[in-house]
């Protein structure tokens, strides 16, 4: 008797030990809530956003990416895969005809009724979420996980926390916390509020946004960021076409705001702030360098 | 209505039979060529070898643009049925199906849908049909009685209610700020990539039936068409065949919208280019509509979803750019 109980003990054990694994084999539950049948190792996979095509090239799983959205820039060997329609507009055909045995997709974005068809087609859907920094961190983890590149993943992951955690330490060391308004549109003036990525960088880069509030991209008359005295004024390439220049001139006629009076218009690649990728942590620490430069001078 | 008399039974066998013709060749082109360019070929081995032989183009062709291609089918010869029977009732060249208000009315419930964050089918779908049927109530209540009758307090109204709602649409997409702005747009252009087989056949069990009681109806619009004396002598029950007419071409109409978006131009011009070529009875016009608008609105989906390297135009582009041309042609040919 006592051996079948510790025959049992063992068999339990084992099963319990390879079902509470990581979601590498048999039904997942994406990222926002849904079960998806992962194949155990995918080998055809599309990715419908540019974030998630870098996120399968940091793991070092660009071999089984067989398609990706039309905006996929990074790295630059991302353009030569074929593309299925830009991000929010995916193109059904174009992804069916690739043959895929797994699909990524980002909740904010992508167009559901795309998702509910692919899934109706039985090709299979994973859909992540990528909020904010720490869920940026969780999407890279799970992909890493549904792509069997675990290990790697957890490298990236832990890269990214070392790299946060000393532009934090860094800023710590700063006296003041410069106002920051962060352009993202020229016509209208478009600024990020709350619940965006970019407000996170801003505030772990020591600055204060001055457009945080609950919409996520409120718009400003050139009358209200006079008012709100921006001691730092970024603009991001997104509005685009070498027209920063036109733009910085643009501010330069009001010279009341401190960001023009002491020459901080600067420009960024809106490529880095705006995708959830690993880049983030680049983007943080180009914003670490912009609002406390001060705190950076000597550094690489 | 006699339909007894030879001359218009072979007529009307001979225009429906042509246009049956050219709607199943397109319906064909329509399934053999895609974004992934299956081509010619591969459309007619699917026909025959069954669905081992191919499965992801068999999916392609019979999943994806199979139901699209039906889709436009019946949105095309709804929306040309409905502008026939819009230019019958209110004896004007111009009226056109959305020229009640019902295309700005779903637009508005279709707003108000992806705003609050449905999917696109049922849930846009069902507001966008209820706005437009809003609309319309709005419009009886302020036409209503005996003005419903005169042609002009009809399209007055419409016109007045299709300006308001407009407006509306605009103040809605100015202060919409996030992603749910591209949805709006790409919705307020016309999409019909959302088909599915499930979709297209709730929307057929609908129109065909309507289609059939308007074809009861084509000679109704014949008489309507000469006038209110001489359509009373006739025998004719104004107000029943009014109020029939107005509420079954509507409720058509506002479903197609609810499905996919408001398409312009085809309720427009295709009336027009059908009665330069058949003549303008009523009885040959009616199938000749939804024939012949499927068959455009097959054609017009075609070149849409083709003629851009990446992605795909709005059908009602393609709609307007190639109606035109064709109208004026017509036109001159005419003599008029």
């Amino acid at each position: 008797m006592k051996q079948i109980r510790y025959i049992l003990f063992w068999i339990t054990a084992f099963s319990l030990f390879f079902s509470s694994g990581p979601s590498a084999a048999g039904i997942a539950t994406d990222e926002t809530g849904r079960r998806v049948t992962v194949p155990d190792d995918p080998r055809r996979v599309v990715s419908f956003a540019p974030s998630i095509t870098e996120i399968i090239f940091a793991l070092g799983r660009e071999d089984r990416l067989k398609g990706v959205s039309r905006f996929s820039d990074f790295p630059p060997e991302a353009t030569r895969l074929p593309s299925v329609g830009s991000y929010i507009r995916l193109d059904l055909e174009k992804i069916v005809a690739l043959r895929p045995d797994l699909c990524f997709a980002t909740k904010d974005g992508n167009p559901k009724h795309v998702v509910t068809r692919l899934s109706a087609l039985g090709i299979p859907v994973y859909v992540v979420n990528p909020k904010n920094l720490e869920a940026v961190m969780t999407t890279i983890h799970r992909i890493g996980g549904v792509l069997n590149a675990g290990p790697k993943a957890d490298a990236i992951i832990q890269q990214m926390h070392t790299r946060i955690s000393r532009v934090r330490s860094m800023v710590a060391k700063a006296s003041t916390r410069p106002r920051v308004f962060f352009q993202i549109e020229i016509s209208p003036i478009v600024s990020v509020g709350e619940s965006t990525l970019i407000n996170e960088l801003i505030e772990i880069a020591g600055g204060i946004n001055l457009a945080k509030g609950p919409t996520p991209y409120p718009r400003f008359s050139r009358e209200q960021v006079l008012a709100l005295a921006p001691e730092v004024l970024i603009i991001t390439s997104m509005a685009r076409g070498g027209r920063f220049e036109a733009v910085k001139r643009e501010w330069g006629r009001w010279p009341s705001i401190p960001a023009v009076r002491n020459h901080r218009i600067l420009m960024v690649d809106s490529n880095l702030f705006d995708r959830p990728s690993p880049r983030l942590v680049d983007a943080l620490e180009i914003l670490a360098r912009l609002i406390h430069p001060g705190l950076f001078e000597g550094e690489k | 209505m006699d339909l007894k008399r030879p001359l218009l039974l072979r007529r009307l066998s001979m225009v429906s039979l042509l246009l049956l013709f050219l709607l199943i060749a397109a319906l064909f082109l329509g399934i053999s060529i895609g974004s992934t360019g299956s081509g010619i070929g591969q459309g007619l081995a699917t026909l025959f070898d069954g669905k081992d032989a191919d499965a992801m183009g068999h999916t392609i062709i019979w999943q994806i643009r199979f139901p699209r291609v039906l889709l436009a089918i019946l949105v095309g010869g709804t929306l040309s049925l409905g502008g026939l029977v819009f230019q019958a009732l209110l004896r004007n060249p111009l009226a056109e199906p959305y020229i009640l208000g019902i295309s700005s009315g779903s637009g508005i419930g279709a707003i108000i849908g992806i705003l609050a964050g449905f999917s696109r089918f049922p849930g846009v779908s069902a507001t966008a049909f209820a706005g437009s049927m809003g609309t319309l109530l709005l419009l009886f209540v302020m036409s209503s009685g005996q003005a419903m009758l005169k042609k002009d307090t009809l399209l007055l109204s419409g016109v007045m209610v299709n300006a308001f709602c407009a407006a509306l649409i605009m103040f809605l997409m100015s202060v919409t700020q996030d992603s749910r702005l591209h949805n709006i747009i790409f919705w307020l252009m016309g999409d019909l990539s959302t088909a599915d087989l499930h979709q297209v056949g709730i929307l057929a069990a609908v129109l065909i039936p309507g289609f059939v009681l308007l074809f009861c109806l084509s000679n109704a619009m014949n008489l309507l068409l000469m006038g209110r004396e001489l359509a009373q002598t006739m025998g004719l029950n104004i107000k029943a065949a009014t109020v029939t007419l107005l509420v079954a071409t509507s409720f058509m109409v506002s479903l197609t919208v609810a499905n996919c978006g408001p398409i312009g131009f085809v309720g427009l011009v295709m009336p027009h280019v059908l009665r330069l070529a058949f003549g303008p009875d009523h009885r040959i016009l009616v199938p000749a509509s939804i024939l012949g608008g499927g068959t455009y609105m097959v054609l017009c989906d075609l070149l849409a979803r083709t003629l851009p390297d990446q992605g795909e135009m709005p059908a009602g582009v393609i709609t307007a750019m190639i109606g035109v041309p064709l109208f004026i042609i017509l036109l001159k040919k005419s003599g008029r």
